[in-house]
């Protein structure tokens, strides 16, 4: 029998403003990465200067947590029927503490007030387990046969662990606990990335990526084996890791390693098989993600045979700004416009077109100004001088502000027919 | 995956490939070509609708009791996506290939999410509910009557 709550209605769907919150504070936390290049612009020189810490972190919580889980409590019912219960309230709560806490983490990183962090593991563990425990209420009843909601929950678990493992080392910083740092903050990254926001990416395109883009399906030994795969690799890293069992934690790198560039290829393949015949902004944002990927994880493995400091360095911009941004601006510029047409469709009973609330011109030429911040981005690491710096903080700055002022001409249109009706 | 899940899920990507098509020759203004493609599309998707409302939908609320239940909802979904196929159409008409891409576009969204719901909760579930052998074989010569 169908499980109560599961009625697959927009009418369960949540309220307009539950995503959008999460969309539209996303874009500040990427101002105010720009806004820190241009202040500080030697924080480039090491992954370990305070300044690389927040950007860091106002890049994947601020940026790229926030607009996971918004879009995750738009998509679960969608995907996995998962109702996630009272969340307009959910949403409320979890965003004003990831927001806070993001904040708080990222200033107490920079600025080396570390008092701060206090505050911030409080929050951002706080949203976490309320959006985790709200998720698996909504889970429990939802069918798990398919591999997209299976994924899914793997990804939640990745982000439970990351999370817990940053609170472990934000009390490292503020509280003098006497822990292990370059092993947990080893595990913090690999589980945030891959365990976390790769495993969602996947569980994400292996829907996405057909359907949209209209290509053939992955192949099945891909979206049936990769997360459980990838995450079985990973708990054996980990372990590894622990151990400070060098070799092998090198050589399950690679296994890793292997395994994304597998992901990423396998995805640029579909792309080229796409029936579509004019590659949209979101194809566009994905093929230079999964570009990004590759060449990151290449850093990734440099990195770890190289005491340079610009190997890291890079790989964190490659993977992050390269490839976790492009596939997540591309994700917003169909999710948003989307929910804009359905709810005005379900109060108004229609709505204008997609592309004429959000056409593609802007859109695109935002698109633009991330792939020159992206290159600006890995000429400075490279070059490593001030001036190039600072000239990428000013790409980022106009980036992220030109997708807020894409996203709010959207939710502008939305408004004047909503009015005009 | 499990047979009407399987079928209905190939079906779905059958539709896709001529949304393309009639997408592909709008976008360069081969409004003949693209009049073709599109009613093709139309009756390929009005062949699925029609296996599911007067075959699947009846059967899975007959096993199930449920007639205001998820087939309610997909139905809707239906009638919306008859609506913008119109707007499609009326586009075409028009030759207005800006109108066209934005009418495909809402289109694939709208159609996606729902082929997501049905993919992913509602044919596992007739899959579950109904002898799945023969009513995946009923659907399979209901749709190629359709498309024939």
């Amino acid at each position: 029998m169908i499980p109560a709550g599961q009625s697959l209605s927009y009418d369960s769907a949540p309220a307009f403003s539950t995503p959008l919150r999460f969309f539209l504070t996303a874009p500040a936390f990427g101002i105010a990465t720009g806004a820190t290049l241009l202040a500080v612009p030697e924080l480039l020189d090491s992954r370990w200067t305070p300044g690389a810490l927040a950007v860091t972190h106002l890049i994947a919580v601020g940026f790229m947590l926030s607009v996971m889980l918004g879009a995750l409590l738009q998509i679960l019912p969608v995907v996995a029927g998962a109702v996630i219960p009272l969340s307009g309230a959910v949403s409320t709560v979890v965003h004003l503490a990831l927001t806070i806490g993001a904040i708080c983490l990222a200033w107490g990183l920079g600025s080396g007030a570390h008092g701060y962090l206090v505050p911030a593991t409080v929050l951002l563990g706080g949203a976490l387990a309320l959006f985790l425990i709200a998720a698996a209420v909504g889970l429990r009843r939802a069918p798990i046969a398919q591999a997209t909601p299976r994924d899914l929950r793997l990804a939640l678990l990745g982000f439970g662990i990351a999370v817990t493992l940053g609170i472990a080392l934000a009390l490292v910083l503020a509280r003098d606990v006497t822990l292990p740092l370059l092993i947990v903050l080893k595990l913090h990254i690999g589980w945030a990335l891959l365990g976390g926001a790769g495993v969602l990416l996947a569980a994400t395109s292996w829907v996405v990526v057909p359907m949209f883009q209209i290509t053939p399906n992955y192949p099945v030994a891909l979206t049936r084996f990769w997360a459980m795969g990838t995450g079985s690799v990973l708990v054996l890293w980990s372990a590894a890791v622990l151990g400070e069992l060098v070799s092998a934690e090198f050589a399950l790198a690679i296994v890793l390693t292997g395994s994304c560039v597998a992901f990423a290829v396998s995805t640029l393949r579909l792309q080229r098989q796409s029936r579509r015949s004019v590659p949209d902004v979101t194809m566009r944002a994905f093929q230079l993600g999964m570009a990004s990927f590759i060449a990151g994880l290449a850093c990734v493995l440099v990195a770890h045979q190289s005491d340079q400091a610009v190997w890291p360095v890079l790989a964190g911009i490659l993977v992050l700004h390269g490839g976790f941004v492009s596939v997540t601006v591309g994700m917003l510029y169909k999710i948003v416009p989307f929910l804009a047409w359905l709810h005005l469709t379900q109060e108004k009973g229609k709505a204008p077109n997609m592309k004429k609330l959000q056409p593609d011109t802007p859109v695109r030429r935002q698109l633009m100004a991330h792939a020159v911040a992206l290159v600006m981005l890995v000429l400075a690491a490279v070059g490593g001088h001030a001036v190039l710096v600072r000239a990428a903080g000013v790409v980022l700055v106009i980036e992220f502000g030109w997708l807020l002022a894409n996203l709010l001409k959207v939710i502008a249109a939305y408004r004047n027919a909503r009015a005009a009706s | 995956m499990t047979q009407i899940t399987a079928l209905m899920t190939d079906d779905h990507r059958s539709c896709d490939e001529a949304f393309a098509r009639a997408e592909t020759a709008a976008s360069k203004s081969k409004w003949d070509e693209a009049s073709v493609a599109l009613e093709q599309f139309i009756s390929a998707l009005e062949s699925h609708f029609d296996a599911e409302e007067s075959f699947l939908f009846p059967r899975f609320e007959a096993a199930t009791g449920m007639t205001e239940g998820p087939t309610k909802v997909m139905r809707g979904e239906h009638a919306e996506m008859r609506s913008a196929l119109e707007r499609m159409r009326d586009a075409l008409v028009r030759k207005d290939r800006d109108d066209y891409a934005g009418e495909a576009e809402t289109l694939l969204i709208l159609m996606q999410q729902h082929n997501m719901k049905e993919e992913n909760i509602l044919y596992p579930m007739c899959d579950s509910q109904l002898p799945a052998g023969e009513v995946s074989a009923a659907l399979g010569e209901r749709l190629r009557a359709g498309a024939q």
